[in-house]
């Protein structure tokens, strides 16, 4: 068949398959992004005691497949099928959304704490000591100076990582979520046409491309100072920016 | 749950073994192909030839934005489906053959890691002191000569903790190979689990495996970054 | 206001120890009212670390500190009353050596961000007083610049309205002009001149020994963790008692 047919044929399903892996993606980064600022404070600040059960579950985390963790939740609760039934939660874990959900956002939670205490940790003292000088409480300064600087400096690794979320979002086909991947292989398990691993390839491209831009463009934006120090007009004030 | 581990017939301690010592040689094997592609796409993108440029910037493009399991499925029933279509041309008769899972996953992952390679081969590439490559210039080498003897024994310095990450990364992603029936780790895995029944445990046990694998490359590697940074005087 | 409205900041007995060394061993000090006191000292004598004791960016190991009516009493390193740190903070402005300007923020925003933020005063409160600042450091055209943007003695100027913005009773200066290139110290040093004629209470960890002698109403000399010489600067200078003291006009002469 030729391509462009295959494509004719089947693009309702891959249409479905690219907005569920959207949804997996976003809300799995999403969910990683609320949980992670504060494990962030704590890697960064709390006592090594504090911080030991949040180093293993990143550690386990970062050094174990994705795969597993998939099959681990998905499968493994399958194990205390009475127990979560008794509290309720067997709903949850009988769906494969679910499931995957839980396990992107779990692994992504992980990377986006470690990215963000690098960012953390990165932030001038100077600016936070100033803060504190003029008579910031501590929650007003990790929201005024801290925060907004941590973010900046680890916007790109943040980026990366929720790339990296996308692409591992295709293994949640392996548990029947049909997201591109899974419409994927079924049309090819149908009609062993080859070209439709090549369309999705290409709309795998476009998603990472259209993000790439999205992230850039609000990199900028996040980056106005830096920009700033690159093309330095003494003379000439910049164009009023007056909102902070 | 100890009988459930162990040997013979009634455990499956040596099925999970078995998986493991696969899951290991896939990445071993790996390794080398992919270093080779990481070195050749890095040449390539740093070639004076424009094409030979886009030829590397277009692989790693590619390579960097695919899942990995979407790449490890186009080559192993793309690869398959052409290797079946040349030896039908070649030999009419020839019955059709399946490209084998093991070296479906040898190309699919040496490609991811070789396109990853190639951006932290090309920034150790640019970190290296210009100036010892002038001073080989100078002393009448020539570039092949200036590559190996010079730029090559430090180039590994600065790539190498680049490289250790890709190799985790890659030893974690050959889990994927269970999915088109490689019997490795993780597929021996789910073997006993459908024998089992106990999922959890088992999958447990396959991810500690993993961990201890990371674990233990990241020991190694350390020790092998401090070995190339000899004679290096920290800042 | 307090009983005694023109005592403005008064230190008692302040002692801090790192680890086995004790820096500060027991200084006292009070600012009234239009004060402008500086502190001279070699380095190591201790008086960056006094000045910061003062709004507890360093916690002193014991001593007391009142600004305002606001007390705070240290006993083993422990503030007994914590909650008036921040409070003492709002009410004492502090310049740094380096500055230490919110990059991320306009320079406008820079000086908004305590009267907005910790004071809660309206925006437009706020950028009214923030521009008037900046005008009298001689930034008006500078407003909407990042810091990154400006020369070394600029920011420090920002850094100074940002200061006064908080309308402080007091304004802590940390070796203000010790960072920048010898030809931006001029510029820094008179805005900080028109403010002690203005009468605004002033102490100055420094090194200018003219702005000492010139601009100040009393000089502090630290050695070894003790106030050795303190005094107004005609007699400070002009009579000097001590040999430490002696030594230490000589050498930065």
């Amino acid at each position: 068949m030729h391509p462009i047919e295959t494509l004719l044929d089947s693009w309702p399903k891959l249409l479905d398959g690219t907005l569920m892996t959207l949804k997996l993606t976003l809300m799995g980064a999403l969910i990683a992004g609320l949980l992670s600022p504060g494990f962030a404070l704590i890697r960064s600040h709390a006592s090594p005691l504090a911080q030991a059960p949040l180093r293993l579950y990143i550690s386990f985390m970062r050094g174990t497949p994705i795969l597993a963790q998939l099959f681990l939740i998905f499968y493994g609760s399958g194990q205390f099928r009475p127990v979560l039934q008794e509290w309720g939660l067997w709903n949850f874990f009988r769906d494969p959304f679910n499931c995957a959900l839980l396990a992107f956002a779990l692994n992504s939670t992980a990377y986006q704490t470690e990215i963000l205490r690098g960012g953390i940790q990165g932030v001038a003292h100077g600016e936070i000591e100033a803060a504190r000088a003029i008579g910031m409480n501590r929650l007003k300064i990790l929201r005024r100076v801290v925060f907004p600087h941590a973010y900046r400096i680890a916007w790109p690794a943040l980026g990366n990582e929720v790339i990296l979320l996308m692409k591992a979002s295709a293994l949640a086909s392996v548990v029947t979520v049909f997201d591109l991947m899974a419409q994927t292989r079924r049309v090819f398990s149908r009609s062993f046409d080859f070209s439709v691993y090549l369309w999705a390839a290409l709309i795998y491209l476009c998603l990472t491309a259209a993000f790439v831009l999205v992230w850039r463009l609000a990199e900028r934006r996040l980056g106005r100072h830096i920009l700033a120090r690159q093309q330095p007009r003494p003379g000439a004030p910049t164009p009023r920016e007056t909102q902070a | 749950m100890l009988e459930l581990l162990s040997y013979g017939d009634t455990g499956w301690g040596d099925e999970i073994l078995r998986g493991l010592a696969i899951t290991i040689q896939l990445a071993i094997v790996t390794l080398p192909v992919g270093l080779c592609l990481g070195f050749m796409a890095a040449f390539a993108s740093m070639s004076r030839y424009r094409a030979l440029r886009a030829l590397g910037f277009g692989y790693t493009t590619l390579m960097r934005g695919l899942p990995e399991i979407l790449t490890l499925f186009v080559v192993y029933n793309g690869v398959g489906l052409l290797w079946n279509m040349l030896l039908k041309w070649w030999n009419p008769d020839a019955p059709g053959s399946d490209f084998s899972p093991f070296w479906a996953g040898v190309v699919a992952l040496g490609m991811v890691f070789g396109a990853f390679a190639c951006e932290v081969l090309r920034g150790a590439f640019n970190s290296l002191d210009h100036g010892q490559a002038e001073a080989g210039r100078a002393i009448g080498m020539t570039r092949a000569k200036i590559f190996r003897r010079i730029q090559l024994p430090q180039l590994w310095r600065f790539a190498l903790p680049g490289l250790g990450n890709l190799w985790i990364n890659m030893l974690k992603d050959t889990a994927l190979v269970s999915i088109i029936a490689l019997n490795d780790l993780m597929r021996m895995t789910s073997v006993a689990v459908g024998v089992t029944k106990q999922p959890f445990t088992f999958y447990l046990l396959a991810c500690l495996l993993y961990w201890a694998m990371c674990i233990l490359s990241e020991l190694v590697l350390a020790r092998m970054e401090k070995h190339a940074n000899r004679g290096v005087r920290r800042a | 206001m307090t009983n005694q409205p023109d005592v403005i900041l008064k230190a008692e007995d302040i002692h801090k120890s790192f680890g086995n060394i004790e820096v500060l061993k027991g200084i006292s000090l009070e600012a009234r009212k239009h004060d402008v006191i500086s502190i001279l000292g070699s380095s190591g004598s201790g008086k960056s670390t006094f000045l910061r004791c003062l709004n507890f960016l360093e916690t002193p190991t014991s001593g007391k500190v009142t600004v305002h009516g606001e007390e705070v009493l240290v006993r083993n390193g422990r503030p007994q009353n914590a909650r008036h740190i921040e409070q003492i903070r709002a009410r004492l402005g502090m310049v740094f050596q380096q500055f230490n300007l919110w990059t991320h923020r306009t320079v406008l925003e820079n000086v908004m961000e305590g009267p907005v933020q910790v004071k809660g005063e309206s925006r437009a409160e706020a950028r009214d007083r923030a521009e008037t600042l900046l005008k009298r450091v001689g930034l008006e055209q500078r407003m909407d610049m990042f810091p990154s943007q400006l020369s070394g003695g600029q920011q420090q100027r920002v850094a100074i309205a940002r200061a006064l913005a908080m309308e402080p009773d007091a304004i802590l200066f940390d070796e203000p002009t010790s960072a920048l290139d010898p030809e931006l110290v001029g510029e820094v040093l008179k805005v900080m001149q028109s403010l002690a004629a203005e009468g605004v209470t002033m102490i100055v960890v420094t090194h200018e020994m003219n702005f000492a002698r010139d601009v100040s109403s009393e000089v502090v000399f630290l050695h070894e963790g003790r106030i050795a010489e303190q005094g107004p600067p005609d007699q400070m200078f002009g009579n000097p008692q001590t040999d430490v003291f002696k030594r230490f006009i000589a050498k930065v002469r």
